[in-house]
């Protein structure tokens, strides 16, 4: 079937190429001589889509192409120019794409007018190590006599040929030393590795390749905020093609992912507090090597940023058991795309509690025990916490000085969040030293707060026994002035 | 017990003669008529003035004069120390008081004309302590070293007129910094309370050989009882202790139910925050050099109002000297309008900057 | 003043306000004398804490280790490197507020609570703390040891 196809091509083309000379050869005789000379690309050329528009040698190269003689034709006065160089090659392209008269009306082409552009202000736009000149030009993924629509499959920017376009530089660790020497240059091979880059040389043209993610004439480094891969943009990037519902259920795949992870803790602090500190897909799934991680490997995923969590479940007994029963190990129970921030709900044998699934009190009472005094130490903390942090706010709004008790209070919730790890552990005896530690603290804490309100009270009640002392004394002091002016009276009157 | 403080009384009376001194004081005599309450302001603010000694005093254990310790220092007190809220917040309040009190006694002794001869040293004593009053207002209003202080501190001494000599004498340096503290520091605790001792030693001498002054409306009435008075000691004292009684309850009251805030530390980079208020007895002088234009005839209007408030404060300083029908036992009705012309102002001005 | 004369009702009455004015001036003067002496006690905490806080002598710092130092209502961690060298970072972790501490056999400043690590110049490099640990002045004056805010 394939070899079939191919013949047909190559006898159409052959037609082309026989039919297509004898018009052109009255016009155009710099491809006449050239042909002669067995000049390959004037070969090429007879194959480009531009030829086939009409398109003469001395449209990019100058010159006269209606004279025979090569001295007149490639005369400086007619304006031949050679082989363009750097800059010129693109400028000499975008004379006609960037021009809405020659694109639109004269071919009446739907191609954007803004390629040029895109390319200046792109990573590909800035100056080459050869000065001067951009580091890409159109003929650096397009080619330069050849050229065919992106459509065509024997384009080198047809979806299935554009990883091998790109590598042509960026594989190169000679040539991106000069440029970018911290780049990598393994992303063709871990693209072939990916889900996307085993389905692109399958022939699959409409999963990802290079320019799906990265864009085409105006690529920025992923460390640009305009760029499609910078990180608060990249899940839209992603979600471009795995939102849509059609395409996805051509693989079986589900097409909710993007809004899942949006809800979840993990993209409502990327996408909305923009901490670009929190994962976005690539960060769970590989860049270059996209792949859905395998069941054992999602807790080291996770646990590049959640070490301590994946550490301690990987030396708990969770670990022997999750494998064997071939359970996602953190998934199981935060689930993945729409995790959500885990709060102390998620532990114990009650409503919304993941523990009792397995630990049922029938078929494993000791699990579902432990679970229980987990969660109730736990609660215990967290009321302890609150109550602490009660006292305090009271001791503070009555005007007392309690930053002592404040600067402890900050223990307590230490303690409480190292709790939430250490329940990873599943280990009764290591949680419950660390919460207990924390329901010390806060002991002290609310001691101290409550001393700071006592003595609060202990101002007002001193106060109003200083008043009453006074205004006692005042008023005997008020009598024995008045017995005392008594007796000067009536000493005065005898 | 009782002979035993007899005893007591005779040892001491035995060496010092203390007979002579209740003697002394027996045969003075306060007079009674309607302005007789005015007498006791004078007493207030004395009152007010040792508890600002011992409060002070108590203060200086625990503070610490320097840009880093000041304000934590006064944390220090208000937090750890026993009782230190109390003491700091009475040092703050009765500091006002003291300057409310001093004032009212000034006025008093204004419009009663009791400062006509041969009273006139009595008087300017007397100003000179309000004065110093006001500068143990400003150089103690800085020591906590607090936002608040410190923006004051910076546009109260940037005086023009006197100009930069002064600033940096009062600044000690070109800036508001901690040699600013330093050196208010200085004059807070050993320069004013000196200088502040030494007219009162004056001050209250005069008044016991002197006596209390009365308006000239009775002056004119003989002595024959028609006119009445009260012994000093002990009527009146007894009467001037039950006021203190109760100024001091005031003070308790006050400390414990508003006490004195404390505010952010001083900052000496940060910008200036809005509504920096100078105390509210200089306020009317704050509030009328806003009113100024920029530039009256050729004169800046800064310096034009601060040459006029100088002028007027020496001659209020004088009035003794300038008012000869008073101390002539005439009326002088323009004094009386002089003086409700000056309470008006201060008044308005007063109110007009808490507005603003 | 016993040589007045009086009537027995008048006497007891005088008898009473004497006691009256005595007990309340006895009772005056200590509700104004115990708080004077309760302010004169020490308190338990001697001096004054201040913005830039005096941890302690060079000397009694151990090169490769690192400690917690209370500056005000906040924890600054102090480092000693290995080389000497002194850095203070503020040890509230810009996770979620845990305190942070040194480990030498990582040489990094660790968080316990969820395993951030920032390394010994304050920089978050590896777990989940989205920021820098913000950097204290460290000073050395006479061999005292003294921490100070960055302005």
């Amino acid at each position: 079937m394939k070899k079939m196809w191919s013949c047909r091509i190559i006898l159409f083309t052959f037609l082309l190429t026989v039919f297509e000379q004898q018009v052109a050869s009255t016009q155009d005789q710099c491809l006449v001589c050239h042909e002669a000379i067995e000049d390959k690309n004037a070969a090429l050329f007879k194959g480009d889509v531009h030829f086939a528009n009409g398109l003469t040698c001395a449209s990019c190269h100058g010159g006269d192409a209606t004279k025979e003689d090569a001295e007149e034709s490639m005369s400086k006065n007619a304006g031949f120019m050679g082989v363009p160089s750097g800059n010129a090659i693109s400028s000499v392209c975008s004379n006609c794409h960037s021009s809405a008269t020659v694109m639109v009306k004269k071919y009446n082409s739907l191609l954007p007018l803004d390629q040029m552009s895109s390319l200046t202000s792109s990573v590909h736009g800035e100056s080459s190590t050869k000065g001067g000149q951009r580091i890409a030009q159109c003929t650096s993924c397009h080619g330069a006599h050849g050229i065919v629509s992106k459509n065509n499959r024997s384009s080198s920017v047809h979806p299935l040929n554009v990883p091998a376009t790109c590598a042509k530089c960026h594989s190169s660790a000679q040539y991106l030393r000069d440029y970018n020497p911290a780049l990598p240059v393994d992303q063709l091979d871990k693209y072939r590795t990916s889900v996307h880059g085993k389905q692109n040389a399958k022939g699959d043209a409409s999963v990802a390749e290079c320019a799906s993610c990265h864009g085409s004439h105006d690529i920025l480094p992923a460390a640009d905020v305009r760029s499609r891969v910078y990180a608060t943009t990249l899940p839209k990037t992603c979600g471009s093609c795995h939102s849509n519902t059609n395409l996805m259920r051509k693989y079986a795949l589900p097409s909710d992912q993007l809004e899942k992870y949006s809800r979840s803790v993990h993209g409502i602090a990327l996408l909305e507090k923009k901490d670009l500190g929190a994962p976005a897909c690539n960060d769970c799934h590989g860049n270059h090597g996209a792949v859905p991680p395998g069941v054992e490997s999602i807790s080291r995923v996770c646990g590049t940023c959640h070490a301590l969590n994946a550490e301690l479940f990987s030396a708990s007994p969770h670990k022997k058991a999750f494998d064997q029963r071939k359970l996602p190990e953190c998934e199981t129970c935060h689930s993945h795309h729409d995790v959500v921030a885990a709060t102390d709900k998620l532990l114990g044998v009650g409503k919304g509690a993941v523990c009792a699934w397995c630990h049922t009190p029938e078929k494993a009472p000791k699990g579902f025990e432990v679970a229980r005094t987990m969660r109730l130490l736990v609660d215990s903390l967290q009321a302890s916490e609150n109550h602490a942090v009660l006292r305090v706010e009271e001791a503070e709004q009555k005007g007392m000085e309690v930053g002592e008790a404040r600067f402890k209070l900050r223990e307590i919730r230490q303690a409480r969040l190292e709790s939430r790890t250490n329940v990873h552990s599943f280990n009764e005896s290591q949680f419950r030293e660390v919460a207990e530690r924390g329901l010390a603290v806060s002991t002290v804490v609310s001691e101290e707060a409550t001393q700071a309100i006592d003595q609060y009270y202990f101002r007002r009640w001193g106060l109003l026994i200083a008043s009453l002392i006074i205004t006692s004394l005042a008023i005997s002091l008020y009598a024995f002035i008045r017995r005392i002016e008594k007796q000067q009276a009536s000493r005065a009157r005898s | 017990m009782k002979n035993r403080i007899n005893t007591l009384y005779k040892w001491i009376d035995d060496r010092v003669h203390l007979r002579d001194l209740v003697e002394f004081m027996g045969k003075k005599y306060v007079p009674i008529h309607e302005h007789s309450i005015w007498y006791y302001f004078g007493g207030v603010s004395l009152f007010l003035f040792i508890i600002q000694v011992v409060t002070g005093i108590l203060l200086l254990l625990y503070y610490k004069g320097s840009e880093e310790l000041a304000f934590e220092s006064i944390q220090f007190i208000m937090s750890k120390v026993e009782f230190g809220w109390l003491i700091r917040s009475i040092h703050s309040w009765a500091a006002n008081l003291f300057v409310g009190a001093a004032v009212i006694h000034m006025f008093s002794v204004y419009f009663t004309k009791a400062y006509r001869k041969p009273r006139e040293i009595t008087w300017l004593t007397g100003m000179f302590m309000l004065f110093l009053g006001m500068g143990f207002g400003f150089s103690g209003y800085l020591l906590p070293w607090n936002e608040l202080a410190f923006f004051a501190t910076k546009v109260g001494t940037d005086i023009p007129v006197i100009g930069k000599p002064i600033m940096i004498l009062m600044r000690g340096g070109e800036d508001v910094t901690g040699a600013t503290l330093s050196r208010m520091f200085g004059f807070h605790v050993a320069i004013f309370p000196g200088l502040f001792v030494l007219f009162l030693s004056i001050h209250l001498l005069l008044v016991q050989r002197q006596g209390m002054s009365e308006p000239i409306e009775f002056e004119d009435s003989p002595p024959d009882g028609s006119q009445r008075t009260m012994p000093f000691f002990p009527n009146f004292l007894l009467r001037d202790l039950l006021l203190w009684l109760l100024i001091l309850n005031v003070l308790a009251v006050l400390a414990v139910l508003f006490p004195w805030e404390l505010g952010q530390k001083a900052d000496l980079f940060a910008s200036a925050p809005v509504g920096i208020k100078p105390e509210w007895y200089f306020l009317f002088m704050f509030q009328t050099l806003k009113y100024i234009p920029a530039q009256v005839f050729f004169i800046d209007g800064e310096v034009l109002g601060v040459l006029l408030f100088g002028f007027a404060g020496l001659l209020w300083m004088i009035v003794p000297f300038w008012d000869r029908k008073s101390s002539a036992g005439q009326q002088n009705r323009l004094v009386n309008y002089v003086g409700i012309f000056v309470v008006l102002y201060i008044l308005l001005f007063t109110i007009l900057g808490y507005i603003a | 003043m016993n040589d007045t004369v009086a009537t027995g009702n008048d006497q007891g009455k005088r008898d009473f306000l004497k006691y009256a004015l005595g007990g309340t001036l006895l009772a005056w003067v200590v509700s104004v004398v115990y708080p004077l002496i309760a302010y004169l006690k020490p308190p338990k905490q001697a001096e004054v804490e201040v913005s830039s806080v005096k941890v302690g002598k060079i000397v009694d710092i151990p090169k490769d280790s690192g400690q917690i130092v209370k500056f005000g209502t906040k924890p600054v961690i102090l480092v000693r490197k290995a080389d000497g060298e002194l850095r203070a970072f503020s040890a509230t972790c810009t996770h979620l507020d845990c305190t942070v501490q040194f480990r030498s056999d990582m040489e990094v400043i660790w968080c316990a609570c969820h395993n951030g690590k920032y390394d010994l110049n304050g920089r978050n490099i590896s777990g989940p703390p989205p920021r820098p640990l913000e950097e204290f002045r460290v000073m050395v004056q006479n061999d005292d040891v003294i921490i100070s805010k960055n302005v």
